[in-house]
């Protein structure tokens, strides 16, 4: 720094004596200024509740507050207590306490999140078949009366609940304060509940479980006049529970002239279609992945 | 007399290079995007997709660039296209109260080392856990009052919204 000030100002004697007058006037101009303390916070306050921080010294000052949700200015009289309300803390987060006459001193102190006083519960599907392994999850997250997430471990209660039995129970501990879980879908098709709890904090998801693919798919046809209705028993999955309406089934009929389909909804749990009638057809039937038993139907005596 | 005067003029020519150029830096360093590494090794029970690692890693950056141009300008509008939720509403209220005490706070020089903690199974919200460092300048009615440089925790919710990820929830918390 000397020897670049000296190649700039070669054999300058006047500024050369100028330079440490200066300095030292702006050395004894930083001496004379009041020199403000450190204010003492408390090192964590818990969201919501009022506490004070205390502001050594004498004379007035500004104050400070300033934090993830909240920022303020106060003059102080300085040698007295701040008392920060319950309001000015609700974030949890850091926070500066900043005390400034012509100079500033800081604090920093953080506010931890109060007890848990909701849960955040988020479960998918909403729409399950029904007997399928891991196919509902769900992951809680805690919160303080604030909406801060609390993130000490607490341990959550999970209740999966179908016409009032209890399906599956389990208690799981959180960790940065969430806990989350898998868990298989019932035998019966209806209204599952899904509920977590802490304490006398519950919240319920409803899940609808529905039938599953269709199962022992079975046909049976009837003459009518010009054709040949083909109708299934009622559709049912594989632990009886009667497939939705719309699910779609499909008749096949192969004959000499080759093949024909007709798409099908289910209505009223059974699927119904009409078909011309040729001598020597073989008519099938299948939902999804779920094949039937296929009919022959001969000539017309 | 006129090797005094030239001198001077030597010396105030220097003050004013020297400031400008650190104005300068001041200035380009405040613009500049934050610099987020990102670790999703950790993350459960979903392993993140290289997709999704890529636009969490992008938008958390674009969310502190926001954050520091919002709360240095006073602009709560800055916050809509990153921040929702909580998130958005404490740094809203943030905002409001360095308007009327006649604040402004800097996030200078920003370093962001993400690690992502839980990933939801059907990957609808993220935990990530971000060591922050950077240069925190509080500046009101006109003076620094705090020019510190920090290492600070935070505890971080992030959902997708339409096209990005958004910080739903950040918590500094004195260690993970």
């Amino acid at each position: 720094m000397w020897s670049l000030i000296n190649t700039v100002l070669p054999s300058s004697s006047v500024l050369r004596t100028l330079f440490p007058l200066f300095g030292l006037a702006v050395c004894l101009t930083k001496a004379s200024l009041a020199q403000v303390e450190v204010p003492r916070a408390p090192a964590t306050v818990v969201a919501g509740s009022s506490f004070s921080v205390f502001t050594p010294g004498s004379g007035k000052a500004t104050f400070y507050l300033v934090g993830p949700g909240h920022s303020s200015k106060q003059q102080i009289a300085l040698g007295q207590d701040v008392h920060i309300k319950s309001d000015e803390t609700a974030s949890a987060g850091r926070y500066l306490a900043v005390v400034c006459t012509e100079t500033c001193q800081s604090a920093s102190f953080y506010v931890t999140p109060a007890d848990p006083a909701a849960l955040t519960f988020l479960v998918h599907p909403s729409r399950v078949p029904v007997q399928e392994e891991n196919a509902i999850s769900g992951a809680v997250f805690l919160f303080d009366r604030f909406h801060n997430l609390v993130l000490s471990p607490a341990t959550i209660n999970f209740t999966l609940t179908t016409d009032g039995r209890d399906l599956f129970s389990r208690s799981m501990p959180s960790n940065n304060g969430v806990a989350w879980l898998r868990v298989g879908s019932g035998r019966a098709a209806g209204t599952a509940q899904l509920m977590a709890s802490i304490g006398d904090l519950k919240v319920r998801r409803v899940v609808r479980q529905v039938a599953s693919s269709p199962c022992n798919l079975r046909i049976k046809a009837q003459r009518a006049k010009n054709n040949i209705v083909v109708e299934t028993d009622p559709v049912r999955d594989c632990s009886g529970n009667t497939v939705p309406d719309g699910t779609i089934v499909t008749f096949t009929r192969t004959d000499v002239d080759g093949k024909s389909t007709v798409d099908v909804p289910i209505k009223q749990g059974v699927a119904r279609a009409q078909m011309t009638p040729s001598a020597g057809a073989v008519i099938s039937v299948a939902s999804g992945v779920v094949m039937g038993n296929p009919i022959s139907i001969g000539e017309r005596p | 007399m006129k090797i005094i005067f030239k001198e001077m003029m030597l010396l105030l020519i220097t003050t004013f290079v020297v400031l400008t150029i650190s104005l300068l830096v001041q200035i380009s360093t405040s613009e500049s995007l934050p610099r987020v590494e990102s670790d999703f090794r950790k993350a459960a029970p979903r392993t993140v997709e290289d997709l999704t690692q890529q636009s969490i890693t992008r938008d958390y950056g674009f969310a502190w660039e926001r954050l520091d141009r919002a709360l240095s300008s006073n602009s709560p509008w800055l916050l809509e296209a990153y921040f929702v939720g909580p998130a958005k509403v404490r740094l809203a209220n943030a905002i409001a109260g360095q308007e009327s005490s006649g604040m402004q706070s800097h996030y200078l020089n920003q370093n962001h080392k993400l690690e992502a903690v839980f990933y939801s199974p059907e990957g609808d919200v993220m935990e990530l856990h971000d060591t922050a460092q950077y240069d925190l300048q509080l500046v009101a009615d006109g003076k620094h009052i705090q020019d510190e440089h920090v290492v600070l925790h935070y505890v971080v919710l992030m959902t997708p919204a339409a096209d990005r990820w958004v910080v739903r929830q950040m918590q500094a918390v004195p260690q993970f």
